[in-house]
């Protein structure tokens, strides 16, 4: 790996998210929508987590594993939701620099894959965790507007911030590598596309970012269990409503997630070597 | 003097069946421009991505600059400048971003780099416009910052694949002037694929003719010329003018007669006096002419006297089209689930 190559190329991708805010106001909208639209309606708990939390019913904390409501657990979900949606650009991004010519003339330079495959990782991860916090601060805003909001119940410490930053980076990352192993693979976006959408639901609904907890069949609570998604939306969840209702510390959820995120770091270095060598 | 890029029986073969090129060996001296001529899919932009380590070979051996092709590839794309035949700078950055992101990516000093990338903009007439997005630029304007990001790095070889395609004649004249000056003052070797026959006339020292992946021609445009053996008379008789070969064959300062789709092709030292003579020949016979034509020495000549075929620019799909579209088709249709 050379930086300077690295930085310029990095510096790349960076101009061009910045020159393209419709991308990133695209990224933004489902998550909106989200927010404003199916987290409102489906705010059941709402009216009881008005009460004093002595007084609410015990069965609420269990279904929303300590949080106030649904749309309290939810906006947490909807952080890991972004954390996937954000990173898809990056594997479209290599697709369409290959049918522009664009990838031919990096590919062409004395830039190594891993140049290449790092700049893209780095920028592409950026942006979701960028995202994540506009989501998180307009479910907070929400709330403050008088409509359903997030209520974080427990003071955030500064440690808990940063396994919050720690947990949406490993899931960007791990998100980023995938994509950009099926862009470097894959040369037309159709196909791309279609993979990706065959990808990204089953991988949200095999989460506990949507469904309420203690609703879950117990056989879909064991998948969601090893999902990354859902370890890392739990790492938000004991930091905003405390960890009474987790089986285990946050550190041992970012454990999960490095191990996913080495995993598709390792097998996505691979394909883009492959890619980038010359065809034989 | 060395040679600047020598290649050894190169082979490369397409799905195990189509061989894109087959068998081509040569060698460029260095300050030398070398042209390889020929029609769409002869061959030529596979032999060039062999030579820059853009594809690997099937078969055969290559040296650049001194340098393994196949076993450096890496050392290689340091010292090499290569100019595509489609445009590869980034859209949404400036001209002057997509110069800096090359200085980088081939290790111009970073202390040096605003200093080459002015003198580049300014010497490709790009200064004015280059902090726009390179999406507003005009096609010349894009070629010129093609050859401006391919020689960034002031390479020992400079290799352009059909480097002005699709620029006006104006457009073309302005890129070779730059080119030929840019090699008197750096002495950079550069090796071109074209299909334009006048281009590689007046711009190439020397230049091989390739046709279904093979040379069937080298050397000097001038030495190619001289092959011919001078003039080439064509004639067209009405119906059958196979009694005229003979005839024509006894006329002084004919050196051959080629029948060839319906019409003889008369060599000779100088066509212009051969004319009469030739008319006389068929009226003597009895054997009515549509029509004669007279070709001086050309590159057009010489590629029809070595490949047998006319050199028109659009000949249809070739081989090499055939198989990448089929191997596309087969792609899209296994990537669609």
């Amino acid at each position: 790996m050379n930086v300077r190559r690295w930085a310029a190329l990095t510096r790349r991708e960076l101009l061009k998210i910045a020159r393209n805010p419709a991308a990133i106001v695209t990224s933004l909208m489902l998550p909106i929508l989200y927010l404003v639209l199916f987290g409102q309606g489906f705010n059941f708990g709402s009216s009881l987590s008005a009460l004093p939390p002595a007084q609410r019913p015990a069965a609420l904390h269990t279904l929303f594993l300590g949080a106030p409501d649904y749309f309290s657990y939810f906006s947490a979900g909807m952080v890991g939701f972004v954390g996937v949606t954000a990173t898809l650009f990056v594997g479209a991004n290599v697709i369409f620099d290959k049918l522009f010519g664009t990838l031919k003339r990096t590919a062409a330079s004395p830039a190594s894959a891993t140049d290449i495959f790092g700049a893209r990782l780095v920028a592409g991860s950026i942006q979701p965790v960028a995202l994540a916090f506009l989501v998180l601060g307009l479910a907070i805003l929400l709330g403050d507007l008088g409509l359903s909001g997030l209520h974080i119940t427990v003071g955030v410490s500064v440690l808990g911030a940063f396994e919050i930053v720690v947990a949406i980076l490993l899931l960007s990352l791990m998100f980023a590598s995938l994509f950009l192993a099926l862009g470097f693979t894959i040369e037309q976006p159709q196909t791309y596309f279609a993979l990706v959408n065959a990808i990204n639901l089953p991988v949200l609904l095999t989460s506990a970012a949507l469904y309420p907890w203690g609703a879950m069949p117990a056989w879909l609570q064991g998948v969601a269990s090893y999902n990354p998604v859902t370890l890392a939306v739990e790492v938000l969840r004991i930091n905003f409503f405390g960890d009474a209702f987790y089986p285990y510390a946050a550190w041992v959820y970012l454990l999960g997630l490095i191990a996913w995120a080495a995993a598709m770091f390792a097998i996505a270095t691979v394909l883009t070597n492959r890619a980038l060598a010359p065809k034989v | 003097m060395t040679d600047a890029i020598v290649a050894e029986g190169l082979v490369k073969t397409f799905n195990g069946s189509v061989k894109a090129v087959d068998g081509v060996s040569f060698s460029v001296r260095e300050g030398e421009i070398y042209g390889f001529l020929g029609p769409n899919g002869a061959g030529k932009t596979t032999t060039l991505s062999l030579l820059t380590a853009v594809l690997g070979p099937t078969a055969g051996r290559a040296t650049v600059d001194g340098l393994d092709v196949f076993h450096n590839p890496h050392d290689l794309k340091q010292r090499i400048g290569l100019v595509f035949q489609e445009s590869t700078a980034d859209q949404d950055l400036t001209g002057r971003e997509n110069l800096e992101l090359a200085a980088a990516l081939f290790g111009v000093p970073l202390r040096d780099t605003p200093k080459r990338v002015d003198y580049l903009l300014e010497r490709l007439a790009l200064a004015d416009s280059a902090d726009r997005l390179v999406k507003t630029f005009s096609g010349g304007m894009r070629r010129r910052l093609e050859l401006a990001v391919g020689i960034v790095h002031s390479p020992r070889v400079l290799f352009l694949d059909e480097p002005t395609l699709g620029l006006d004649p104006q457009g073309r004249a302005g890129f070779w002037k730059i080119i030929s000056e840019l090699r008197k003052e750096h002495g950079m070797t550069v090796f071109l694929t074209t299909h334009y026959l006048d281009e590689a006339d007046g711009m190439c020292d020397r230049l091989a003719i390739i046709d279904h992946g093979k040379i069937v021609a080298a050397g000097t445009p001038s030495e190619l010329k001289d092959r011919l053996g001078g003039d080439v008379v064509t004639v067209r008789p009405i119906g059958d003018g196979s009694a005229l070969i003979p005839a024509l064959k006894a006329l002084p300062g004919v050196t051959a007669v080629t029948p060839q789709d319906g019409t003889l092709r008369v060599k000779c030292p100088s066509g212009d006096v051969l004319i009469p003579k030739i008319v006389g020949a068929a009226t003597g016979l009895g054997i009515a002419l549509a029509g004669i034509s007279l070709r001086r020495p050309s590159l057009d000549e010489v590629f029809l006297e070595f490949t047998g075929r006319e050199f028109r620019e659009d000949e249809g799909p070739t081989a090499t089209d055939r198989a990448v579209f089929m191997t596309r088709f087969q792609n899209s249709r296994q990537g669609r689930r």
